[in-house]
């Protein structure tokens, strides 16, 4: 977000283009200002910042306790680098070897150890549920475009087909889900849809919001659709096409070029909306920050992560998007 | 050729009915070039544009071939495929190259081979001179250079007539002559042509017969000597007192 402004101060100065650069420095300057303002705020509530527990929640590292399954003595522990191979003769006489991290290592040669004792311990990093949120929004909104998507072209046509029963359906359906909260819709398909069908929680809330993306995607490509000449289509049709070979063509690969903003936007829509399936208990990003808060009481903390993730996902889609643009604009 | 009998095209919007083509009977022999004139809003694009099928015709009856266009039965894509037409505002792809404007109709509804479809595409880039374009975008192209592409496409199909819409109307002056030259090396050629235009010039050198319109009528039919020097009809009379 901050680094265009600091590439352009950064290009001002090399530059020596004065007038710009003072500009976008009053733009760093008033942000700095605001941000100054909520750092005061904070302090007058005395709340203790502790972004040092925020980590953890992202990455951590897992303690495995190796412990001995029987009673016996240790005959001999190899250290190897960071690893220490610890031998335990059992009273039957067998000879049982266990690997743990060198520094861990809690028992002496010749030490008699009980059933239960720990040698020692491995670690593993794992994902924390910040990672693992941000991951289910992800794939969740990915599989929710996907769906939405080809709602929408199917819709979209539909709503520009000459059958009166086709176009007064998707009308039909558009209306319903532009008119009506995703919120409520979202409850609708899981306490209604899902006890009806008896679809999972999962599958309530992709279908949810592909149903909800794909009535604005429909319009969007109808739009789209209809922004292209109309000699387009009676070209391709003097040419012996018929009405789907014209559309796959001719009209479609010129009209998504130009529904590829509109598209983008609702996409990066779709990826913020997904945060209101937490309400019927899927752990995305949005309640995966809700249950770190509970154990940490990290709340503003935990939010602004949260917040900047979604951003994260959110800017990375816009950047491929435009990448997209400028390779279909060869034919300008 | 082409045999059209009592042809009517009207338009209904807003409360208004419009005789867009109002009882034309006209006939179009192979290897003829006819071309139609007649001031503006006078029923010759869409009459043109019915020949094809781009407007369904109201009453009436249109033999292309032999096959009736009236008849529900008939698959206007087999029609079209026969019946290449250029238009005023040139409608080529924007999104494809100019070779790929050649290639895509042939491949998709002539299911040639690519290789086929673009030897094809470049013989007849080559015939209307413009075969070093192959890989540019249409938009970088004059629209003369455009027209003469679009014409290309159309003759890609291998169609029995060709339908022209006003193709020099949409072009800058010193554009016309090359697109016309490519015209009339078509007629040269004996290719059935029925061409609305207003180009007098073009009309008197190259038409079989001209046929005039106005009001959605056919008012006066005839050679080009016959209806350039000596119209027998009144308004034909006024309409090449304005335009010659």
């Amino acid at each position: 977000m901050l680094s265009p402004l600091f590439f352009d101060v950064w290009n001002g100065i090399v530059n020596k283009d004065l007038k710009n650069w003072s500009w976008t420095l009053l733009t760093l300057l008033i942000l700095f200002a605001m941000g100054a303002g909520l750092w005061v705020a904070t302090k007058k509530i005395d709340y203790n910042w502790r972004w040092n527990r925020v980590p953890q929640y992202f990455l951590y590292h897992n303690e495995n306790v190796k412990t001995v399954p029987f009673d016996g003595r240790v005959t001999k522990i190899d250290q190897a680098g960071d690893t220490a191979t610890i031998s335990v003769l059992s009273e039957d006489d067998d000879v049982q070897t266990f690997v743990v991290d060198a520094e861990t290592v809690r028992v002496e040669v010749n030490e008699d150890l009980f059933e239960g004792d720990s040698l020692g311990s491995t670690f593993t990093w794992r994902i924390g549920p910040l990672l693992h949120g941000l991951w289910v929004t992800l794939w969740l909104s990915a599989a929710a475009s996907l769906f939405g998507l080809i709602i929408g072209l199917i819709t979209g046509l539909c709503r520009i087909s000459s059958n009166i029963t086709l176009r007064q359906l998707s009308i039909f359906y558009i209306e319903i889900i532009r008119g009506t909260p995703l919120l409520v819709q979202i409850f609708i398909f899981y306490f209604f849809l899902g006890t009806v069908l008896d679809i999972s929680r999962i599958v309530a809330g992709i279908s949810a919001l592909a149903i909800f993306a794909g009535a604005y995607v429909a319009e969007i490509i109808r739009a789209g659709i209809q922004s292209i000449p109309k000699g387009q289509m009676e070209a391709a049709r003097s040419l012996g096409m018929n009405v789907p070979q014209a559309m796959i063509y001719i009209i479609l690969p010129q009209a998504f070029k130009r529904i590829l903003p509109p598209l983008a936007g609702q996409f990066i829509s779709l990826i913020k909306d997904s945060s209101l399936v937490s309400v019927i208990a899927i752990t995305d990003l949005t309640k995966s920050g809700r249950e770190v808060i509970t154990s940490t009481f990290a709340t503003f903390e935990i939010w602004f992560i949260v917040a900047l993730l979604y951003l994260l996902l959110t800017s990375v889609l816009s950047q491929v998007i435009a990448w997209v643009e400028r390779r279909l604009a060869v034919s300008d | 050729m082409i045999k059209t009998v009592d042809l009517k095209k009207t338009f209904v919007g807003r409360g208004q009915t419009v005789h867009a083509v109002d009882g034309v009977t006209a006939h179009v022999k192979k290897g003829e070039v006819v071309v139609i004139i007649g001031p503006s809003g006078s029923g010759k694009s869409t009459y043109l544009r019915c020949l094809n099928g781009l407007e369904t015709l109201s009453s009436g009856h249109i033999h292309v071939d032999g096959v009736d266009l009236a008849d529900r039965k008939t698959d206007l894509n087999k029609v079209r495929r026969e019946v290449g037409m250029v238009f005023q505002q040139f409608n080529l792809f924007p999104h494809k190259t100019v070779l790929e404007n050649l290639v895509l109709a042939q491949m998709v509804v002539r299911k040639r081979s690519r290789n086929e479809a673009e030897r094809k595409g470049r013989e007849l880039l080559k015939k209307v001179g413009i075969a070093e374009k192959e890989k540019e975008y249409p938009i970088r192209l004059s629209g003369g250079q455009q027209q003469r592409v679009a014409i290309a496409r159309a003759l890609a199909m291998e169609p029995k007539v060709m339908l022209f819409d006003e193709p020099t109307s949409a072009l800058d002056p010193e554009m016309v002559g090359e697109v016309l030259e490519v015209m009339k090396q078509l007629a040269r050629e004996g290719m059935t042509m029925v061409v609305v235009t207003h180009e007098m010039g073009f009309a008197r050198e190259v038409a079989d017969r001209v046929l005039f319109m106005d009001h959605g009528k056919l008012v006066e039919e005839g050679t080009p000597e016959h209806f350039f020097t000596n119209p027998q009809e009144e308004r034909a009379q006024l309409f090449l007192k304005q335009v010659l």
